[in-house]
């Protein structure tokens, strides 16, 4: 496909996807634009410059489940919704070694809470370093909301600053059912 | 066959360093024994002279896939009946089938949970 020019791409009406707190998608279409907003929450925007295949996640990692222990922070969790993001790539022929990252979020909205918009940002870190996805753009901390834009078949991003009050509950929600370990032996 | 004084050996199978490390940290607290290869194919490699009580692998791998290293294990002699559970974040039907088809002994969805786990290791081994 060749490249657009800025002025054609104008033209084109985009699909704008709203990517919510625990969710992570995947696309190729040239008309797709993922948003959100994070507080606390971090986004990791991967993209293959290669496939042109991009995708986000979107997650607020806290406390772990009961059943989990040893543990302050929830990362299991977020390596669960790393994975699913990668795999979503894979499954658009994207190759993990030609992945790039770009983060955006965790912020500490309150200075009168722990930092855990640190915390997540931290995490995000750590996992791309481990996995050896190179971060070439990072927005993270800080004290203020954050509105994104990400065009996941260019890897273009777009992060602003906005108030506080704009962004969504900063309630961590918690893994959903299907995410809590279930065993079947055939 | 195990006794209770031997570590029960696990080979865990994951391209991802940050699942390689979570599960050799929740195994070996519990007292298994882990040995660790990145892919399918480095897996396929290391089972050639090595023996585990069971084994552990992701889906979605470089080279060799969780699929494709099943197949191959339960054409060779060596492992033909070994246990393998498939970890994975992958929750289609479809693919379960095909695991199940290719010869796994279970499956266990990501992010897994220690307890369940370590019940189901000990349980395919006998």
């Amino acid at each position: 496909m060749t490249a657009m020019n800025p002025i054609a791409a104008a033209t084109i009406e985009m699909l704008r996807v709203t990517i919510v707190q625990g969710e992570a998608k995947a696309s190729t279409d040239p008309r797709v634009e993922m948003s959100t907003i994070l507080g606390s929450c971090v986004a990791t925007c991967l993209f293959d410059p290669v496939a042109r295949v991009g995708g986000m996640n979107h997650f607020l990692l806290a406390e772990p489940p009961r059943h989990v222990r040893n543990q302050q922070f929830d990362s299991d969790y977020g390596l669960f919704l790393m994975e699913l993001l990668i795999n979503q790539m894979l499954g658009l022929r994207a190759s993990k070694g030609r992945m790039r990252a770009r983060l955006c979020g965790g912020a500490n909205l309150n200075p009168d809470l722990a930092p855990i918009g640190t915390a997540n940002a931290a995490f995000a870190r750590q996992f791309l370093d481990r996995e050896r996805i190179p971060c070439v753009f990072e927005d993270l901390e800080g004290t203020q909301a954050r509105r994104i834009q990400f065009r996941p078949a260019s890897g273009q991003v777009r992060a602003r600053l906005v108030p506080a009050e704009t962004a969504p509950t900063q309630k961590p929600l918690g893994r959903p059912q299907s995410a809590l370990g279930t065993v079947e032996l055939f | 066959m195990n006794t209770q004084s031997t570590p029960i050996r696990v080979l865990t199978v994951d391209d991802s360093a940050s699942m390689r490390a979570l599960l050799l940290g929740a195994l070996t607290s519990r007292g298994f024994a882990v040995e660790q290869c990145e892919d399918g194919q480095e897996a396929l490699e290391w089972l050639a002279s090595n023996e585990v009580d069971v084994i552990i692998t992701d889906i979605n791998m470089p080279r060799l896939d969780g699929f494709g290293l099943i197949e191959k294990l339960r054409g060779s002699a060596l492992h033909a009946e070994r246990p393998i559970l498939v970890l994975t974040t992958e929750s289609s039907d479809e693919k379960k089938q095909r695991a199940r088809n290719a010869g796994a002994t279970g499956w266990i969805v990501k992010p897994f949970d220690t307890d369940k786990l370590t019940a189901a290791l000990r349980r395919v081994i006998h």
